[in-house]
């Protein structure tokens, strides 16, 4: 890819500037203000690899002092930035990619001059996706003011052409539309494909044909499925590269724009307490739990067709597997961090059918009222065997984690919705109070535990003594608790993404050797599973999973953190 | 360990040399907490029956005979190492023993008129009572010059009473029971003849059960050598145990306290000595131990390669008041550094014990303090606090003070770095500081960690990468906390990094009530637990550390820094913690956080 975002071209967005810096008035985001500016506005020198140079300097740099300066919105000079949700009349593009973009513009934290367009098959006028968008743009709780000011503005910008996913005309038409809009401005381009898998490179062809950039840059984001086994995804990862290279790929895995998900390597990376405990020494086991409390609801066909394992385990789990667990990178800088990630994923062991349960939630009467099974969806055939949860032990190969197993388990119609990472560390060796903690000192170890959803929260939990004239001990917690601490509303995943994508910081991406990586520790067993035909293990809706996960747990001397103690 | 009265009376003569005899505290502190084992967490606070049996059982433990039975069970619980065998058969032991109620305790205040014993001893020993941790016979004794008759100092008593916030059902009933048990006898405090009364109402009350008895010194120290010697010989129990707690000050130096345990030790073995040091009774400082040694993630930080300095400090914001009397001839380096802030410090730094018990813990902080080098005086500052006037109130000087000599050099607040030469504290600066008449009142143990070296986020932290390390804060009064500060990120798009707490707030964790320190240690000392008493070498170690600096500001007439009344103390204590690179954490980020 061109390499340039739209703050990486000095020489084309500030040509004065950048031929003579020195002489320039002051400019809101000159150059001159890269490095002492605190707040968004930022200039981001990049070589032509697509590799920054400033590693953590993404226009929202780093700052610890709270002081971020308010100067609102950067101002692009020349640049423009267009947005084409393509699919734009589905689910994710209502329920997330439009509220995500206006919640960046109500933050100032888009462009200047920006447009977004809706593309889909089906006929809509400008005004008819406006009123489709409205329904669900909502302001930030704690800053309610100007909100239908800010919401107008926001949908005079926002477009539709209607056109075939597959027709090179269709994009040439969008093109001409998207010239008009550019006026003339360095024209950026980020295409979302919020589309089924089936069409992605039909829409990436035709689209990076004839509706590419002339001069800035075009990217392309894409969302799971990316494929469903080895092949399938190198065969994708085949197609997309002949029309993009790896630059303009953005491959999101919306779990890695999670706050608390984010937060890991700040947690691992700039707190001294944590990292020598970070291996195999101290840490016993590494949980990775996700859990929804509904089933596929009439919406199985999809799902059916993937699994649980695809679903959220091979993508999901595994990269926030792969940030907890990956060495110290050289830099925050994007192909530093996920270089190691990589490394991570090569030194995982395939995944073994023993190391597997997989469980397919059945119906179930409570107080008076009664849920499906997954069969029971029509969307889903009634002999389907797709597994709805999954518990998995995988093991990473390498010096720090030899022997620890990391046990991931997802699930859908649980009896909770959470998504948490809990890492037990081991038994203090030759405890003075062993007599206070009985006979299995693996009950009172430690545990540190980010609950990534809902009620963001970190604790560690630690034995204390119980106030009193006794000598009694329990296991409390040392909490941070982000509603209590942190008053304003946690941005959602999409909107980091989605500004990361305009930025070019790759950071929350998948490059394509680690997709290849996190499809070969899976592939063998989904296939096997498939072969074989396993039966899941059926568990009530609204239950705590299969006991399976219980046997797989203990195989490795583990507990389930969440189901133990508390919640 | 001294469980039963066998060993003072048997004059087991090794003193504090002997470190492995009899049981491991452990099965004391079983006993007192009731049924604390593996298998049923309740403490004898929690569940009324388990209380009772424990009261039984510590009565149990007292009986002349329960030595051996404890003896012979408690060093297979130790050695075999697993801990579920150990307290059902040894429990129900102590329980059969104990259903002879063959023995009694007596607790004899002497100084029964003074503020200690009105504020804190009484309603301490009340405490005990209420919540059933007491034997069942007991008997409890004031002793002073005035006369007084019983039914005057239960009026006395009476009025310093209070019964728990959770819990107040027959809270007078309670006081009506406990205050039959007090009586009063006025004596002068050097005379045996006054003691032997004394000992002849005891022997009323004992009967024909096993004596045990415990003399409190709330009284001046130059008449501690004669209440023990009259005490000892003509009060003693001749069938039970005899222990005197003793209170500071212990000496004014390292010769002073030689003396008075010299003196002590004419009249009694080491282990009928308690001396207390009331900090150790705190709950936060119990419970030192217990977050180092129970959690994998705090011993291996706990070095020299990851802690760069350790901060103690108390503060009061008040100053003498009128009471300046006594605190004018010690200082505040007596008063609070050389015995509170030094204990402290000492169980912070120690080795792993080998085990819980009372002799191991002492060993292993005379280690620390042994290893310490005595302070110097560049690595000290004094100050005294100066008259002030803020909001129309004008809060006067120390030397304002009546009770205090007008050119008095004594300091009202100190701070000191200090050094342990071993192997896991080598070049680590410990800092104390202690004043009076300050802008706060506290007292709290902070923990600063190094910088995470080659930072990824170095960036975010600017040039002193040492103001954003994490900080572990232990509070330990008031309002009780252990939090530890860490960098985390705020939420937002940005990559913003601030400082937050992991937060353990014990008023929103513990609903109960945090006993105070004397209840403690008055049960340890009727339970014979020495863990929290210092031994005598323990004092002449701590001594030795401060005994030449001490003499050092005497005799150069070294003359404090003046602090405004209610500040934040003298600029000097800065520039001393600058010196070794450290910044005080109570002054510092705090309170933005």
């Amino acid at each position: 890819m061109a390499a340039t975002g739209l703050r990486f071209r000095p020489g084309t967005v500030f040509p004065s500037h950048a031929a003579n810096p020195s002489t320039q008035p002051y400019h809101h985001c000159s150059p001159q203000r890269m490095h002492a500016a605190k707040g968004r506005c930022r200039l981001k020198a990049q070589s032509s690899n697509g590799r920054p140079q400033i590693s953590a300097s993404s226009f929202r740099d780093v700052v610890i002092d709270g002081r971020q300066s308010e100067d609102g919105a950067p101002e692009q000079g020349g640049a423009t930035v267009s947005i084409t949700v393509v699919g734009a009349s589905g689910d994710l593009a209502k329920k997330k990619i439009f509220p995500a973009l206006f919640a960046l513009f109500y933050e100032d934290c888009l462009p200047e001059h920006f447009t977004v367009f809706g593309y889909a098959r089906s006929k809509m006028s400008d005004e008819e996706l406006r009123n489709m968008i409205s329904l669900t743009l909502t302001c930030r709780i704690d800053q309610r003011e100007n909100c239908s000011d800010k919401m107008e503005q926001f949908l005079k910008r926002c477009f539709y052409q209607s056109g075939q996913y597959n027709s090179e005309e269709g994009f040439s038409e969008l093109d001409r539309k998207l010239r008009e809009k550019e006026a003339g401005k360095l024209p950026n381009r980020l295409f979302y494909l919020s589309i089924p898998p089936n069409i992605f490179v039909d829409v990436v062809r035709s689209a990076s044909r004839t509706a590419s950039s002339s001069s800035g840059w075009t990217r392309f984001i894409v969302e799971k499925p990316f494929g469903r086994d080895s092949e399938s995804s190198g065969e994708l990862t085949r197609s997309l590269k002949k029309y993009l290279d790896e630059e303009q790929i953005f491959r999101i895995d919306h779990y890695l724009g999670k706050e608390l998900v984010e937060n890991l390597s700040v947690l691992r990376f700039s707190n001294l307490v944590f990292e020598p405990l970070w291996s195999r020494n101290y840490i016993r086991n590494v949980q990775l739990i996700f859990s929804e409390d509904f089933g596929t609801e009439g919406r199985g066909g999809y799902f059916d067709n993937y699994g649980i394992i695809r679903d959220i385990m091979q993508n999901h789990l595994l990269q926030i597997l792969a940030l907890f667990a990956m060495e110290t990178p050289v830099s925050l800088a994007a192909e530093d961090i996920r270089n190691e990630k990589v490394k991570v994923l090569r030194s995982m062991r395939k995944l073994r059918l023993d190391d597997v349960v997989v469980g397919q939630y059945k119906g179930h009467s409570k107080g008076g009222k009664s849920y499906p099974a997954y069969v029971d969806d029509p969307t889903v055939p009634s002999g389907s065997i797709t597994p709805t949860f999954a518990a998995a032990a995988v093991f990473i190969d390498n010096a720090r984690w030899d022997g620890v197993p990391f046990l991931m388990k997802a699930g859908k119609a649980l009896h909770t919705r959470r998504a948490e990472i809990r890492v037990q560390f081991r038994r203090v060796p030759g405890n003075l109070y062993r007599r206070n903690i009985g006979a299995d000192l693996d009950k009172a170890t430690n545990e540190l535990v980010l609950r990534v959803q809902p009620d963001e929260a970190i604790y560690l939990k630690i034995n204390n003594k119980v106030p009193g004239l006794g000598m009694r001990l329990d296991s409390s917690e040392l909490n941070l608790l982000y509603s209590e601490r942190y008053r304003r509303e946690i941005p959602d995943a999409y909107e980091r993404l989605l500004l990361d994508a305009m930025e070019g910081e790759r950071r929350l991406f998948i490059r394509s050797d680690e997709l290849d990586a996190a499809w070969a520790i899976f592939t063998p067993v989904l296939r096997e599973l498939e072969e074989r035909r396993v039966a899941p293990e059926l568990y009530p809706y609204g239950s705590r999973g299969p006991v399976g996960a219980h046997y797989l747990a203990a195989n490795y001397n583990v507990r389930w953190g969440d189901i133990s103690s508390d919640t | 360990m001294a469980l039963s009265c066998m060993r003072c009376s048997a004059g087991a003569g090794n003193g504090a040399g002997s470190v492995r005899r009899g049981a491991p505290p452990a099965a004391l502190s079983l006993v007192r907490c009731g049924l604390r084992g593996p298998a049923a967490a309740v403490g004898c606070r929690v569940a009324a029956a388990a209380t009772a049996a424990a009261a039984k059982a510590v009565k149990g433990a007292m009986d002349a005979g329960v030595e051996n039975a404890v003896r012979s069970v408690a060093p297979s619980k130790v050695e075999n190492g697993s801990p579920s065998e150990i307290t059902v058969d040894d429990f129900e032991d102590l329980i059969s023993l104990s259903e002879n109620d063959e023995s009694t305790v007596t607790i004899t205040v002497v100084g029964a008129s003074g503020d200690l014993a009105k504020k804190k001893i009484f309603p301490a020993l009340f405490a005990l009572y209420y919540e059933d941790c007491l034997p069942k016979h007991f008997t409890i004794f004031g002793y002073a010059r005035s006369k007084m008759t019983d039914t005057e100092l239960r009026n006395m008593v009476s009025r310093t009473l209070t019964c728990r916030i959770d819990k107040r059902e027959n809270c007078n009933e309670k006081m009506e029971e406990f205050l039959k048990r007090c009586f009063y006898h006025s004596g002068q405090y050097d005379s045996e003849e006054h003691f032997r009364d004394l000992d002849k109402k005891l022997k009323q009350h004992e009967g024909s059960r096993v004596s045990n008895r415990l003399f409190y010194l709330s009284i001046p120290p130059n008449i501690f050598l004669d209440v023990v010697k009259c005490a000892s010989i003509s009060a003693s129990s001749v069938n039970g145990w005899t222990r005197v707690i003793v209170e500071k000050p212990f000496g004014r130096d390292s010769d002073s306290s030689a003396a008075l345990t010299r003196g002590l030790k004419q009249y009694l073995l080491e282990d009928q000595i308690f001396r207390i040091d009331h900090y150790l009774g705190k709950e936060l400082v119990e419970n030192l131990s217990v977050l180092r040694f129970s959690n994998l993630v705090f011993e291996p930080l706990w070095s020299r390669q990851y802690i760069r300095n350790v901060q103690l400090i108390f503060s009061e914001d008040f100053g003498t008041e009128g009471r300046g009397g006594y605190f004018d001839r010690y200082g505040i380096i007596r008063d609070i550094m050389q015995n509170h802030l030094l204990q402290i410090l000492a169980i912070f730094a120690m080795e792993t014990p080998i085990s819980l018990e009372a002799e191991d813990i002492r060993n292993e902080k005379v280690k620390v303090l042994r290893s310490m080098k005595p302070l110097q005086l560049e690595d000290v500052v004094i100050g005294q606090y100066k008259s002030h006037t803020k909001g129309g109130t004008t809060y006067p000087a120390y030397t304002d003070d009546k009770t205090v000599p007008k050119n008095s050099l004594t300091p009202t607040f100190a701070a000191a770095a200090l050094f342990i030469n071993n192997a896991r504290w080598d070049g680590v600066p410990f800092l104390m500081k202690a004043g009076k008449a300050l802008h706060t009142k506290g007292a709290e143990i902070r923990v600063q960690f190094r910088h995470v070296p080659g930072i990824l986020y170095k960036r975010s932290f600017g040039t002193d990468l040492d103001t954003s390390t994490n900080e572990l804060v232990i509070h330990v009064q008031p309002d009780e906390a252990i939090y530890l500060k860490i960098n985390n990120k705020i939420p937002g798009l940005g990559m913003r990094l601030d400082r937050s707490k992991l937060n353990l707030h014990y008023a929103a964790r513990y609903s109960k009530e945090i006993p105070d320190a004397y209840e403690r240690l008055l049960l340890d000392a009727i339970e014979g637990e020495r863990r929290l008493f210092i031994r005598s070498d323990e004092l002449d170690a701590a001594w030795e550390l401060f005994t030449p600096l001490l003499k050092e500001l005497e005799e150069k007439r070294i003359a404090p820094e003046l602090y405004p009344y209610g500040s934040r103390g003298p600029v000097g204590a800065h520039y001393l913690a600058a010196k070794y690179n450290v910044r005080w954490g109570d002054l510092t980020t705090e309170h933005k956080a």
